[in-house]
C-alpha cells in the first residue's frame, strides 16, 4: 500500500506538486498518469525518499519509505531516467545493489533471468539499447522482491513486443498480490494495463478513479441523432439535455440516453434515421480531463 | 516470479560492500590506481638512476626525493576520490544509490572507507616497493638508506597516509559539488595552486598559517628528516585529518538536506 497525504513540492516560486492525496492499493494495477510536467516524477521520488516534500507524507506499508530497515523489499523502482554507471557491467550493477541488503548472487541471476538480459549480463551498460536500459532498471526494481513496484514510465523506449512483456509483467506483479503504480502520460497504454487510474494535471489530482469510471464520469457521452426534423426534435428535449446541431440533419444530444430519445422522438412522431450512443473514448476523457492543466500546448494546424 | 527467501535489510558491512564491488567494477578505477602507482615507481627509478652524490639533491630529504612521484599520483587518486562520489551524480546512479540505502549517511561512511583504506595500503606498499628500487641505484651514493633507518619507514607511511587523506579531501569535494569537472576545479585550484598564491603575500602569519594547508602538511608527513620550520609530523597528521573531516563534514550536512 502507498500512500501520499497532501503532497506538496515547491522549487523556489515553483510548485511542482500542490496538495496531492491518494492511496495505490495492493493486488491492482493503478496507473499514474498525467501530461508531461505534471510533477508525476517528482512525486515519485518523494515516494522514494529521494526528493524531501515541502508539506505532506508519502508512506509505504504504513511508514516512510526511508524508514524501513529493507527498502528495497518494499518498493522496487525504476526512475524516469538511467541510474548506473554507463562502465559497470549489467551483473556488476545489479550485484553492488544487491550488496546492500545482503541479497544473494543466486536473486541477481534470477532477475537477469526474467528481464532477458541473462545474455547481454557480462557487457557494459554503456552499449545498451534504451530498451536493455529499461530491462534492467526493471531488474533492478525486482532486486528485493518487493511487496510493491513503483516504474516510471517503463514501456519507454522498448519495442512492441518489450511492451507486451511489461503488461504482462505488471499484471502478474499485481495478482500476486502486490502493489503496482505505473506512470505514463499515453492513456492508450494505461488503458491496456491498469485497473485503477491515478491523474495528476499541474501538480494537482484530477481523478482518482478506475478505468470504467473515468469515461463515465468524464460526461462526455453523448448521442448522435439524424432526423430530417431536427429543429422540431430540439424543442422536445427536456430542458436538462443539450443538443447542438452538427449538420442540418444531425443532432449531437448529452445529458440525455438513446432509449429516453427514441421515446420521445415516438411519442411525438418524429421521424429517425439514426440514433447512436458515442461514449468518449479514454483517450478523449483524459484529454478533457487535463486540458487546461497541459503545460505546452499546441495550436490547431 | 518466486519468491526469495534472504535476511535481507542495509546493513554497514553490506553498504562496506556494495561499495567496495562499485569501486573495482568499473575501468576508471584500476586506470587511476594504476597509473598512481606507474607514476610513483616511475619517477622513483629516475630520481634514483639520475642522482649524483654531492649534486643539487644532496641536501633533500632522501624519502622525499625517492617519492617526487607521488605528487602527480596523489592527483590521480584525487580524481578517482571525485569520481566515486561526483560521478555517481553525472550518470545517475546516485539514485538506484539512495534508492536501495534511504539513509544516506551509511553511503558516504562506506565510500570515505573503502576508498581511505586502498589508498593507504596501496600507497603504503607502493611507497616501499619505490624505495627498495631507488636503494638499488642509491647504494653508493651519499643517499644511501635502509627501511630501519631512523624515520625511513614512518616517511613512507606518513608519505602513503598523507595521499590517503588528500584523496578524502577530494571525494568530500566530489560530494558536496555533485559534479566532476566542479570539484576537479576546486581541488585544483584550491588544494594545489591557492597556496601557492597565497604564499607569495608577505606575511609572517600566512606562512605560518600555510604550513598547515593541506599539501604542505601532507609533504611534512613524507620527509625522513624533520624539515626547517615545518610543524612536526603529529601537527601535521591532525591538521591534514581535519581538512579531510572538514571536507567530508559539508556533504555529510548536505546529503540529509539535499534532494537527491
Amino acid at each position: 500500500m502507498i500512500r501520499a497525504e497532501r503532497l506538496t513540492k515547491r522549487y523556489g516560486g515553483r510548485t511542482v506538486v500542490r496538495d496531492l492525496s491518494f492511496t495505490v492499493r495492493p493486488g491492482t494495477v493503478t496507473g499514474f498518469l498525467g501530461p508531461n510536467g505534471a510533477g508525476k516524477s517528482t512525486t515519485l521520488r518523494m515516494i522514494l525518499g529521494l526528493d524531501a516534500p515541502t508539506h505532506g507524507t508519502a508512506t509505504v506499508g504504513g511508514r516512510s519509505y526511508a524508514s524501513h530497515p529493507a527498502p528495497l523489499t518494499q518498493v522496487g523502482a525504476l526512475l524516469d531516467a538511467r541510474s548506473f554507471h554507463p562502465g559497470r557491467t549489467a551483473f556488476h550493477h545489479l550485484t553492488a545493489l544487491a550488496h546492500t541488503h545482503g541479497i544473494p548472487r543466486s536473486r541477481v541471476e534470477h532477475v537477469l533471468g526474467v528481464t532477458g538480459l541473462a545474455d547481454v549480463a557480462g557487457r557494459r551498460v554503456k552499449g545498451f539499447s534504451l530498451g536493455m536500459g529499461q530491462r534492467l532498471g526493471i531488474a533492478a526494481a525486482l532486486l528485493g522482491d518487493p511487496a510493491a513496484v513503483v516504474l516510471d514510465e517503463p514501456v519507454n523506449g522498448l519495442d512492441p513486443e518489450g511492451v507486451r512483456w511489461v503488461r504482462t509483467l505488471l499484471t502478474s506483479l499485481a495478482a500476486e498480490g502486490r502493489t503496482v503504480l505505473v506512470s505514463s502520460h499515453l492513456m492508450s497504454e494505461m488503458a491496456l494495463t491498469a485497473d485503477r487510474l491515478v491523474v495528476i494535471g499541474r501538480g494537482r489530482l484530477l481523478a482518482d478513479t478506475t478505468v470504467t469510471d473515468l469515461v463515465r464520469d468524464a460526461g462526455a457521452a453523448s448521442v448522435l441523432v439524424v432526423t430530417p426534423d431536427a429543429d422540431r426534435l430540439r424543442t422536445l428535449l427536456p430542458p436538462d439535455a443539450r443538443a447542438t446541431a452538427e449538420a442540418p440533419d444531425t443532432l449531437r444530444v448529452t445529458g440525455l440516453d438513446a432509449p429516453a430519445i427514441g421515446r420521445i422522438a415516438a411519442a411525438h412522431t418524429v421521424e429517425l434515421h439514426a440514433l447512436t450512443p458515442e461514449t468518449a473514448s479514454l483517450e478523449q476523457a483524459f484529454m478533457d480531463l487535463t486540458h487546461d492543466s497541459v503545460e505546452y500546448q499546441g495550436a490547431a494546424a | 516470479m518466486t519468491t526469495a527467501t534472504f535476511p535481507h535489510r542495509v546493513t554497514p558491512s553490506g553498504v562496506l560492500r556494495s561499495e567496495w564491488h562499485k569501486l573495482w567494477t568499473v575501468r576508471s578505477t584500476w586506470i587511476t590506481v594504476l597509473s598512481a602507482v606507474a607514476l610513483v615507481l616511475g619517477v622513483a627509478v629516475l630520481m634514483g638512476g639520475t642522482y649524483t652524490s654531492g649534486g643539487g639533491d644532496s641536501d633533500v630529504d632522501v624519502v622525499v626525493l625517492t617519492l617526487y612521484g607521488s605528487q602527480l599520483g596523489g592527483i590521480c587518486l584525487a580524481v578517482l576520490g571525485i569520481l566515486v562520489t561526483a560521478g555517481e551524480y553525472s550518470s545517475g546512479l546516485a539514485r538506484a544509490t539512495f534508492t536501495a540505502v534511504p539513509a544516506r549517511l551509511p553511503v558516504l561512511g562506506a565510500k570515505a572507507a573503502v576508498l581511505g583504506a586502498t589508498v593507504l595500503v596501496l600507497g603504503l606498499l607502493t611507497n616501499v616497493a619505490a624505495f627498495l628500487t631507488a636503494q638499488v641505484f642509491l647504494d653508493d651514493t651519499d643517499h644511501a638508506a635502509s627501511l630501519t633507518d631512523d624515520g625511513v619507514l614512518a616517511a613512507l607511511a606518513g608519505n602513503a597516509a598523507g595521499l590517503a587523506l588528500l584523496s578524502l579531501l577530494a571525494l568530500g569535494l566530489g560530494a558536496a559539488l555533485r559534479s566532476v569537472p566542479g570539484a576537479l576545479g576546486a581541488f585544483i585550484g584550491g588544494v594545489l595552486v591557492l597556496p601557492e598564491v597565497v604564499g607569495m603575500l608577505p606575511y609572517d602569519a600566512v606562512d605560518t598559517a600555510l604550513r598547515y594547508f593541506p599539501t604542505q602538511a601532507a609533504g611534512v608527513l613524507g620527509s625522513a628528516s624533520p624539515l626547517p620550520g615545518a610543524p612536526s609530523a603529529g601537527a601535521a597528521l591532525l591538521a591534514l585529518a581535519l581538512w579531510a573531516a572538514a571536507a567530508l563534514a559539508v556533504p555529510a550536512v548536505l546529503l540529509r538536506r539535499r534532494d537527491v
